[in-house]
């Protein structure tokens, strides 16, 4: 399996990958800073209200949209040429491959909340010069939503596995995030913790007071979103390399 | 000899469109074995059965003695190496890193990968982009990325395809390089010409039948060549072979059908009426015109 992984390693050099990575999450910072001046109120609660406006709205649709993307960067190598012939015409087993495609796009997914939290430090610094550093609690929560983003991982690199098309993977999601986003506006909570998009919405709502968070970053709370999160990427996972593995090539 | 590849009553069906029929193919170990066919006569899907990459709709695939099957097949491909349709490659990586990705991929050593691209004659253009490279560059990778595993059966589906005439040509003369080390090498095309002089055993399809399986030898026995008279007297030798359907063909005469007893008995008439006879021998036959034969003229 690690051979499988570090093969998907040698793939993300001079991929578009990276500068996903690196935009959308600065695209929210700098969507947040300007929404902020615009408005003309100072962040009131400091690095509180700076997390809150950027990264509740980044939880709600870029996030699902931005892994949606790189999982279809992450698979579309594979669908062009003889490449799927290739992968398939091999002895690494379709769960490795899976497991292998899940592991980058998730890894990337990571790679999105470090960027993002780099650029609500350096916003909160430079631009409305906060006292002190982004409070830790933040960081435990970004680990939250780095857990949070794998069953999202799983499910969009199963949907690019299954879809030769670039674009369809990515309606799903925003497809799927807007139904995340009704459920927990409607507070209507169990359900929308067990599709990945409400998942990762309401992890990064964790400590924000916003939807149906209480603003606490406790953890039990915090040790349910994880356990929902790895007991639905084992499924998924699972289920995409039964899939890959009955599915004929073209 | 054992067969390194066996299928008994492999079919596959797509809807109502059976585009394989049957199937029993027998290849040697340690041949080239040339599997000819049309575009479209079901020699891509047969290799991709014969992979595990399709499923059949009946039948079995036996690889190295062993049932070929989705339970199977991943222990079972690490002894065969494919291409199938287009050469595999990621574009944006160099061919340098196209084999490291192999090499993680299988767990090969370096020198696994090496004595690959070696054989391919590929190692001075390693670091330049896939998507730079000419279309021979990208099989010859791909047939390197097939090779690094060190298989003992290696599946080509139309290697040639695109290429120039030099760039076949490395491919067939690759070929037997990779036969006489003992790989079995099943190379498929729709192009007699281009595995005509490589390939020791024949699989002819057409519409997904086998009309053919065999040597080379076997092949050329199934058609009788005609017979060429040379004469000073094609006139007077014409009528008198004309029980044998003989016709003029220049300063010659030309006898089809012609097995061996009837020719004795055609030379001794012509002898016995004194028509002078400077020559009988059978005419060259290529392979192009066996098959024509074999396919009731309308050729591949």
């Amino acid at each position: 399996m690690m051979g499988a992984i570090r093969a998907e390693l040698v793939k993300l050099r001079r991929s578009l990958s990276w500068a996903v990575v690196l935009f959308l999450p600065l695209m929210a910072v700098v969507t947040g800073v300007v929404n902020t001046l615009v408005s003309g109120q100072p962040p009131g609660d400091g690095w509180h209200t700076l997390w809150m406006r950027i990264v509740v709205f980044y939880g709600l649709f870029p996030l699902a949209a931005g892994v949606a993307v790189l999982a279809s960067l992450v698979w579309r190598v594979e669908h062009r040429g003889g490449n799927w012939n290739a992968l398939m015409g091999r002895v690494t087993s379709s769960l490795d491959i899976v497991v292998a495609k899940t592991t980058v796009t998730a890894a990337l997914a990571a790679a999105l909340q470090a960027v993002l939290v780099v650029g609500v430090i350096v916003a909160g610094k430079l631009v409305f010069d906060l006292p002190g550093l982004l409070p830790p609690r933040y960081l435990a929560v970004s680990v939250v939503i780095v857990v949070a983003c794998l069953p999202l991982a799983a499910l969009q690199s199963g949907l690019s596995m299954l879809m030769r098309s670039f674009a369809a993977p990515v309606a799903v999601a925003l497809a799927g995030a807007t139904v995340g986003t009704l459920l927990l506006l409607t507070r209507v909570e169990a359900p929308s913790l067990l599709l990945p998009y409400g998942l990762v919405s309401r992890a990064t709502q964790v400590g924000t007071g916003a939807f149906a968070d209480d603003g606490s970053v406790a953890l039990p709370a915090l040790g349910v979103l994880v356990a929902v999160a790895l007991a639905l990427t084992v499924a998924l996972v699972a289920g995409a390399a039964v899939l890959l593995d009955r599915r004929d090539v073209r | 000899m054992s067969n390194a590849i066996i299928t008994h009553d492999l079919k596959k069906t797509y809807g109502k469109r059976t585009v394989v029929h049957d199937l029993h193919l027998r290849v040697p170990q340690g041949c080239v074995y040339g599997f000819l066919g049309p575009n479209g006569s079901g020699k891509s899907t047969t290799m991709k059965m014969l992979l595990s990459l399709v499923r059949p709709t009946a039948g079995e695939v036996h690889v190295l003695g062993r049932p070929m099957r989705r339970s199977t097949r991943r222990e079972l491909l690490g002894e065969i190496g494919s291409l199938i349709e287009a050469p595999p490659a990621y574009g944006h990586l160099t061919g340098a890193e196209n084999m490291r990705l192999v090499r993680h991929l299988l767990d090969l050593d370096q020198g696994q990968v090496q004595r690959a691209v070696q054989t391919v004659r590929l190692q001075d253009h390693l670091d330049k982009r896939v998507r730079e490279y000419s279309l021979g560059m990208r099989q010859r990778l791909g047939i390197a990325m097939a090779l690094a595993r060190e298989p003992r059966v290696l599946i080509l589906d139309e290697p040639t395809n695109g290429l120039d005439p030099a760039g076949i040509e490395e491919v067939r003369d690759l070929l037997t390089r990779l036969a006489a080390r003992g790989i079995t090498v099943m190379v498929s095309s729709h192009l007699l010409g281009e595995i005509d002089r490589t390939a020791s055993v024949l699989g002819i399809l057409a519409g997904g039948r086998m009309l053919f399986q065999g040597t080379r030898e076997q092949l050329f026995s199934r058609s009788t060549p005609d017979v060429l008279v040379d004469t000073p007297e094609p006139e007077r030798a014409t009528t008198l072979a004309g029980r044998w359907n003989a016709v003029r063909d220049g300063d010659r005469v030309r006898v089809p059908g012609l097995d061996h007893a009837a020719t004795a008995h055609l030379v001794d008439r012509l002898v016995h009426e004194r028509i002078p006879v400077h020559g009988v021998r059978r005419e060259e036959q290529s392979l192009e015109d066996v098959f024509m034969d074999l396919t009731g003229g309308r050729g591949l």
